[in-house]
């Protein structure tokens, strides 16, 4: 067997690779042990009590996404560039998700999460699509000002079902659209 | 006792010596968070303010913070942190790319540094994309503190060596033991590896000729490992 039998015929070809083991000046300075489940503890809770207003920076996320939504709808379908307008619309539904369970509302972490699913599927915008996106913006938005904190009870597992149902629904229409 | 987190087998057995000694001589050891310094790179100013209060609970001597990737770089140069903790989606300057001057700019005054990078991604191809940036360790949000400790404590306890290649620098990014590693072999050093990696591919072709024949099957029909009686 030689080399050459484990190369693929489309594989790039193997590179030179040098390899550093840095001194680790971090394990030097902090020594052994771990951190206590006191520590951990304490930690968790100063997280879970803390008191920011997650509302100004979510209002802040939704109106950049619907910037995006906007911009898409000006556009006539031949110059949209779908990828660069997907972005527009998936960075600040990513900042809605990583953000908002950070500040207790779990929810909006969830939807926004539903969200990101189906923007990084489709690859082309189209009306159904947009009216997608905008019940998953009007929704958030309606959680924010509703406060509605944790899961949401019932009623939010209702929301996430429906909005769910309304993804279903677009790729039993678009099938073509599903990339993955 | 305190449960502490032993994050491997030198600080268990640590433990356990303590123990023979006896219980009046019983040493249970924690990490001194006091001598290090890291930089938080995050725009959105709650969230840096959790991070920095996070991190201070931890002991973590001297946080200090930057609003933009950019900022951030300026910071690092000057300072010379031991961690960098970066938030993704930044402007002007992203945490992608501060990865990658810290890691390549001449200007850097280490660009081994370990960075954690924060963000609400958890898609494959952004991890795969973070990565290839040089970026150390990658922390989903929203995080738990046990979630940034453990990032914290892998950074410690298990360092990644570093690669330089034509296209790039940075921790090497087969995080896993090289003999559980199934990707792209694509090093010059491989050849050895892709005799072994070809070996275990045939040795598990030929055992599934092997339960085909004995369940009477044909090569290609698919079969259930848990309908198939092997007695």
């Amino acid at each position: 067997m030689t080399d050459n039998n484990d190369h693929h015929y489309n594989m790039a070809p193997r590179r030179k690779a040098d390899f550093h083991i840095p001194p680790n000046h971090l394990k030097m300075k902090v020594g052994y042990g771990g951190l206590t489940d006191n520590i951990l503890d304490k930690a968790q809770a100063l997280l879970e009590n803390n008191t920011a207003d997650f509302r100004p920076l979510g209002e802040m996320y939704l109106d950049a996404m619907m910037r995006g939504v906007a911009a898409v709808k000006a556009l006539p379908n031949s110059t949209t560039d779908d990828e660069s307008m997907i972005s527009a619309i998936l960075f600040p539904a990513m900042q809605l998700k990583a953000n908002g369970g950070m500040f207790h509302y779990y929810l909006v972490t969830q939807i926004s999460d539903r969200l990101i699913q189906f923007l990084e599927v489709i690859d082309e915008i189209d009306p159904d699509a947009i009216e997608i996106m905008q019940a998953f913006h009007t929704t958030i938005r309606a959680i924010l000002l509703g406060q509605i904190k944790g899961d949401g009870g019932q009623r939010g597992s209702e929301l996430m079902k429906a909005l769910v149902d309304a993804c279903y629904r677009y790729f039993e229409k678009h099938p073509e659209k599903k990339t993955s | 006792m305190e449960k502490i987190y032993y994050n491997n087998i030198s600080n268990f057995s640590n433990f356990l010596w303590g123990g023979f000694l006896g219980p009046r001589r019983f040493v249970v050891m924690s990490y001194k968070f006091d001598k290090v310094r890291i930089l938080v790179v995050e725009d959105n100013a709650p969230m840096l303010d959790i991070c920095k209060s996070l991190l201070l609970t931890f002991g973590v001597g001297e946080v200090l913070s930057a609003r933009n990737g950019e900022e951030g770089f300026q910071i690092f140069r000057k300072e010379n942190p031991d961690m960098i903790l970066a938030d993704w989606m930044m402007h002007p300057t992203d945490g992608i790319s501060l990865t990658r001057r810290a890691r390549n700019d001449p200007a850097s005054p280490n660009p081994y540094v370990p960075v954690i990078l924060m963000t609400g991604f958890s898609e494959k191809k952004r991890v795969v994309q973070a990565r290839d940036a040089g970026v150390t360790e990658f922390l989903v949000k929203p995080f738990t503190a046990r979630d940034l400790y453990k990032r914290i404590a892998q950074i410690i306890e298990r360092p990644r060596q570093f690669v330089r290649s034509e296209d790039f620098f940075g921790p090497d990014r087969r995080r896993k033991a090289v003999n559980e590693y199934n990707g792209p072999l694509k090093r010059e050093s491989d050849g050895a590896l892709a005799i072994k990696q070809k070996q275990r591919m045939k040795s598990a072709s030929m055992h599934l000729d092997e339960i085909r024949d004995k369940a009477g099957l044909n090569k290609g029909d698919k079969f259930d490992i848990t309908d198939i009686d092997f007695s």
